[in-house]
């Protein structure tokens, strides 16, 4: 009698999972479900659950473990909605999980065609979900709507053209009835933009192009022609502030990426953040971290949300932890600079100025025999999750720590080809290392650091006073929150490149994670 | 009517179009013009993973290791039209992308540009023989590496050393092995809970673990909670003064020894 009053709870609770602009803005309020790439739509990916904690956390243990079987770096964040659990997998593959089991309900697969162009793989980042579907980007530059009782294709459509060199990674980000993506392909010398699709029929709303074209505002920030190849990709996940109507996005690297002597000029809006009306896409305002970037240093952290305090006021703020080194604060109503704090060991600016200017140290400019920069080419902290903590008024982030050398070459554009025009190498002798930052996100003071071999995968904070992340070694780690320390590991036999997610199932707290080819999910015996 | 497709293909298409067949041909072989045309398309395609030289570079990919395209040893095999395969199909699990559409004279450019990479590598004129005699002899290398059989584990297994590098970094490693120092061979010292020292090769060091080979050539795991540090030191244990044992001619030679045990794997 029990097992059946547990699977008609199971499915009513799966009747109910509908969800809904309204779901997905009170997203915090729902500990139990796991509805977007970054939890809620602040980008906070904290779990208020506390079952799991750092009393407990020690006994730790995988429920069961699903093999999807596609190689590739797997980089999906799970949704979880009722009794199912959503995932995507590297090129175009997609599955439904049941909770009960770990087993497939459903498989979805689409050809990867030849001709793409991709720095990092065909992966991918997730799903986003609005009533009975779930939307994903295809690598080769599509958005697809599938029904989520059945994987059935409900509509797709073309982004760009892919043999262009545009691609898509990024999980989608749902707003009222919109789709909103980003693309990838910023070493290809595309032209960027973050696109708005009905999420009933795929048709597009809006697009706001990331890079001004003749006559446009910013414009004057690119010389000659150089804004027609100009890069500035969006390939992570925004955020959205449904009270100011606001979506943030940070914006990748202009193209070509180590040689900014044919893109004279600020080369706005790359390595920005920019706030963009989400009704009609047009630009809020914008503030941009690196001026004529020459390091590759797209600004595609996680813009997460916050109230910060400053000089005793409370302020709506955006944070991040940019590429080139340095944690940024903003007021998200305007784009104003509040401050902004090295994390890393950085060589290329003395500071930022109170306009929110990097203080540059002359020649740190790639060359032909390779310069010595810190950070390296990945930052600093790349694109992996981060996490905010209300519980410890903390906000976390992964850190690649050290230099490498970049090189810059001359290189003719020719579309849909390569133009990166340099490099960067790994300095002999001197790897880089990695860690996990706690920072009070108001001033970007670290409050701790815990040091690893390489940088982490994404995190998760949890109301059990947790950060949970993972490394490319296949363990997945637990982090008391306050103190950065290792409260509990496991080797999952596979790199760790995703971000974790929990979720409560018929009462008990899981934590999630893809690991290598398999998707995890733990929980206490 | 699986098979039918490919059979239409032997028909209808040119041979170059049909790199599973093993007498595809590369009709560039040695062409100079392919050789220029296939490094402008290999900066374009392939210089963001294997770097513009073909040395293999750092990608964005955290992790990505991309192979060294000028040893003129490659995974996929030893002719044009498995490097043609590789090129076309991409290699599953891996970061390796199909370049398909480049279509297939472009690829079969591309093959010819990245064979001319081993063909102009520092070719040593060195006497195999008399290197074998070094290494076994006055060289001494056996108390630490292995070839075949033969010699020790401490440093790297040489048995297939010339897979791994080209003859300009083997002689390289011999006469400054600290510029290089291959992945597993930096030096880790342990410090027990009692304060016992151990010193030796890391054989792995990860973030909650480290395997060492102490100097009797046994290994070890220690986990890290369970000692007091765990430290690693860039420098290899190899001794740099092989640049003064061994004259310029002597170098060569046991550079082509080294390399020759490559191509004896290789017929295996």
């Amino acid at each position: 009698m029990r097992t059946v009053a547990w699977v008609l709870a199971a499915l009513s609770v799966a009747a109910q999972a509908q969800v809904t602009s309204e779901t997905l803005t009170k997203a915090q309020q729902d500990p139990n479900s796991w509805l977007s790439y970054g939890k809620n739509y602040f980008g906070w990916r904290y779990s208020p659950l506390t079952q799991i904690n750092t009393s407990n956390v020690a006994g730790l243990a995988p429920a069961w473990i699903l093999a999807t079987g596609v190689p590739g770096n797997n980089e999906t964040t799970p949704l979880v909605s009722g009794d199912m659990m959503y995932i995507t997998g590297p090129s175009n593959t997609a599955w439904a999980v049941d909770l009960n089991t770990g087993k497939k309900v459903w498989s979805y697969s689409d050809y990867v065609p030849s001709g793409l162009g991709l720095c990092c793989g065909t992966v991918n980042r997730g799903f986003a979900m609005l009533g009975d579907k779930l939307f994903k980007v295809n690598i080769q530059s599509t958005l697809v709507a599938l029904e989520a009782k059945s994987g059935k294709v409900l509509w797709e459509t073309m982004i760009d053209d892919y043999k262009k060199g545009y691609s898509n990674t990024v999980a989608p980000l749902i707003v009222k009835d919109m789709v909103v993506v980003g693309t990838a392909g910023a070493e290809w010398g595309i032209r960027g933009y973050i696109d708005a699709y009905d999420a009933a029929t795929g048709k597009r709303r809006w697009r706001f192009y990331t890079v001004p074209t003749a006559g446009e505002p910013g414009i004057e920030t690119w010389g000659g022609n150089s804004f027609k190849t100009g890069g500035g990709s969006s390939w992570i996940t925004g955020t959205y502030d449904p009270e100011l109507n606001l979506i943030y996005w940070g914006i990748g690297n202009p193209g070509p990426d180590m040689d900014g002597s044919v893109r004279p000029g600020d080369n706005l809006y790359t390595c920005a953040i920019v706030a963009i009306d989400a009704d009609t896409g047009k630009l809020k305002w914008y503030f941009q971290m690196t001026p004529h970037d020459v390091h590759d240093w797209d600004s595609i952290g996680d813009p997460v949300l916050l109230d910060a305090t400053v000089d005793g006021k409370k302020i709506k703020a955006v944070a991040q932890a940019n590429r080139n080194g340095f944690y940024y604060v903003l007021d998200r109503t305007n784009g104003k600079f509040i401050a902004a704090k090295a994390y890393t060991k950085v060589n290329w600016a003395d500071g930022i100025g109170p306009d929110g200017r990097p203080i540059l140290i002359a020649n740190k400019e790639p060359t032909p025999e390779g310069n010595l920069v810190c950070p390296g080419l990945g930052g600093g902290h790349n694109w992996s999750a981060t996490t905010y903590s209300p519980q410890t008024g903390l906000y976390y982030f992964g850190s690649t720590d050290g230099c490498q050398l970049f090189t810059v070459v001359k290189q003719e554009f020719v579309e849909g080809k390569q133009y990166q025009a340099g490099d960067a190498i790994g300095v002999p002798k001197e790897p880089s290392t990695g860690s996990v930052i706690a920072v009070d996100p108001a001033t970007g003071t670290t409050k701790w650091r815990h040091e690893l071999m390489s940088s982490t995968s994404g995190l998760l904070a949890t109301g059990g006073g947790l950060v949970f992340t993972g490394d490319s070694e296949g363990y997945m780690m637990a982090l008391d929150a306050k103190t950065g320390k290792v409260v509990w590991h496991f080797q999952t036999g596979g790199p760790i490149r995703a971000p974790a997610i929990s979720y409560t199932f018929r009462g008990k707290q899981y934590i999630a994670v893809a690991a290598g080819q398999n998707m995890l999910a733990f929980k206490l015996p | 009517m699986w098979a039918g497709a490919p059979l239409a293909l032997m028909w209808t298409t040119p041979l170059w179009f049909a790199p599973a067949l093993c007498l595809a041909q590369n009709p560039f072989a040695g062409n100079a013009q392919a050789v220029a045309d296939g490094q402008k398309l290999f900066v374009q395609s392939c210089a963001p993973c294997h770097g513009r030289t073909g040395e293999g570079a750092q990608g964005q990919a955290e992790g990505m290791r991309p192979p060294d395209l000028t040893r003129g040893v490659f995974k996929a095999g030893r002719r044009d039209d498995d490097l043609f395969r590789v090129i076309s199909d991409g290699v599953r699990g891996t970061e390796m992308p199909s370049f398909k559409s480049l279509g297939g004279e472009q690829i079969w450019r591309l093959v010819t540009f990245v064979r001319s990479l081993s063909a102009t590598a520092v070719v040593l004129n060195g006497d195999p023989v008399n290197g074998e005699a070094l290494f076994w002899g006055k060289g001494n290398c056996g108390n630490c590496h292995q070839i075949g059989t033969r010699g020790n584990r401490m440093g790297p297994d040489l048995t297939r050393g010339g897979r791994r590098s080209n003859a300009k970094s083997l002689r390289t490693s011999i006469v400054d092995p600290n510029a290089d120092i291959s992945p597993g061979f930096a030096i880790i010292t342990v410090v027990t809970r009692d304060n016992q020292k151990i010193t030796g090769l890391q054989r792995w060091l990860d973030n909650f673990s480290a395997r060492i080979v102490d100097e009797s050539g046994n290994e070890h795991t220690y986990l890290r909670d369970e000692v007091k540090s765990v430290t690693r030191e860039m420098r290899s244990t190899m001794p740099d003064n092989y640049g003064k044992i061994f004259n310029d001619k002597e170098l060569n030679d046991l550079v082509a020894f080294i390399v020759k045990t490559r191509s004896e794997a290789n017929s295996q």
